[in-house]
């Protein structure tokens, strides 16, 4: 069972907030930001190649047109391949644990899986992020000789960053499998 | 400590006015009457008139460069999203629990973020 709902992030694009449940005690939530637009990419090559003429009708040197090629080709490889991410997913499965995905606009995924013993709670926190205060989901990873302490805290959909009606929606997923932990029989 | 008006307060506060006044008096001089005028009057040990236009730039260029710079160190001291002074501190750590008592006012504490969040953002059935 899979629906989708659109949402915004904290800087005003429109993503997409699709959950799946794969059975009852395993749900997948996946954040999709927006895809490279065409006019952004052309106004940015546009931007860099007038000024690579600029320079080129001062200085009369025809390296300046060529360099200004390959870096626009580099940097939009490097772009996409290291920082536009497309999709963020979450697939938390009640007794295994968490694994947190970044697709990267390249095709590369990056995973991260955190055993559910080591994980105490998901939590919707509030901090200062450069000048503005946002909320943003984390996951709070146990202290092993505290059981009351935090140890680390690992923050989730960084780079498309939901505002606060798609964090609770996640909020609330999460909280219904966790919340099966307490209730089943402690097995070590 | 109070910020009352002191007649001591009042003897310090025209003395700052009068030597401000010389300094400004002083500085004047210095910067516009010219070299041969001080050597005749007997003053030759006086600084560079350079300084006398350099020290003000200085001053305005390190005002401006502190606010950059405030601003600066209060980005790189705000903790990063995923280090635990955002959730918790060594007082929150430390603190006593008060023991619950019937029909009173529980004592102020630290609620932990698992607890606040259930409030906020599960519905009570």
């Amino acid at each position: 069972m899979a629906e989708e709902r659109r949402f915004l992030s904290a800087s005003g694009v429109p993503i997409a907030l699709r959950r799946r449940q794969h059975s009852a005690s395993c749900r997948e939530l996946a954040v999709r930001g927006p895809r490279l637009q065409l006019r952004s990419l052309s106004a940015a090559t546009s931007a860099v190649w007038l000024a690579a003429y600029g320079l080129f009708a001062l200085s009369e040197n025809s390296m300046v047109l060529s360099a200004a090629i390959f870096i626009t080709l580099i940097g939009l490889i490097i772009y996409l391949h290291f920082v536009k991410i497309d999709q963020e997913s979450l697939l938390v499965i009640g007794s295994l644990g968490i694994q947190v995905t970044s697709s990267y606009a390249s095709g590369k995924e990056s995973t991260t899986f955190i055993e559910m013993g080591q994980v105490k709670d998901v939590v919707i926190n509030e901090a200062i992020h450069m000048q503005k205060v946002i909320y943003y989901l984390c996951i709070l990873l146990q202290d092993p000789e505290d059981p009351q302490g935090i140890s680390e805290v690992v923050p989730l959909f960084q780079s498309s960053k939901p505002r606060l009606d798609c964090l609770i929606e996640v909020y609330k997923s999460c909280q219904e499998i966790l919340e099966q932990r307490k209730t089943a029989p402690q097995s070590s | 400590n109070s910020p009352a008006p002191l007649p001591e307060r009042a003897i310090y506060g025209f003395a700052l006015f009068l030597g401000s006044w010389f300094g400004f008096i002083l500085y004047l001089i210095w910067a516009y009457i010219p070299e041969t005028w001080l050597f005749s009057l007997g003053l030759t040990y006086w600084p560079q008139k350079y300084w006398a236009v350099a020290l003000p730039v200085y001053l305005l260029v390190t005002v401006g460069i502190g606010y950059i710079l405030l601003f600066g160190i209060n980005m790189m001291s705000t903790a990063p999203l995923n280090s635990t002074h955002t959730i918790t501190d060594n007082f929150a750590k430390k603190q006593q629990q008060k023991k619950f008592q019937e029909e009173a006012i529980p004592a102020l504490r630290d609620i932990p973020i698992s607890e606040v969040n259930r409030m906020f953002f599960l519905p009570e059935k």
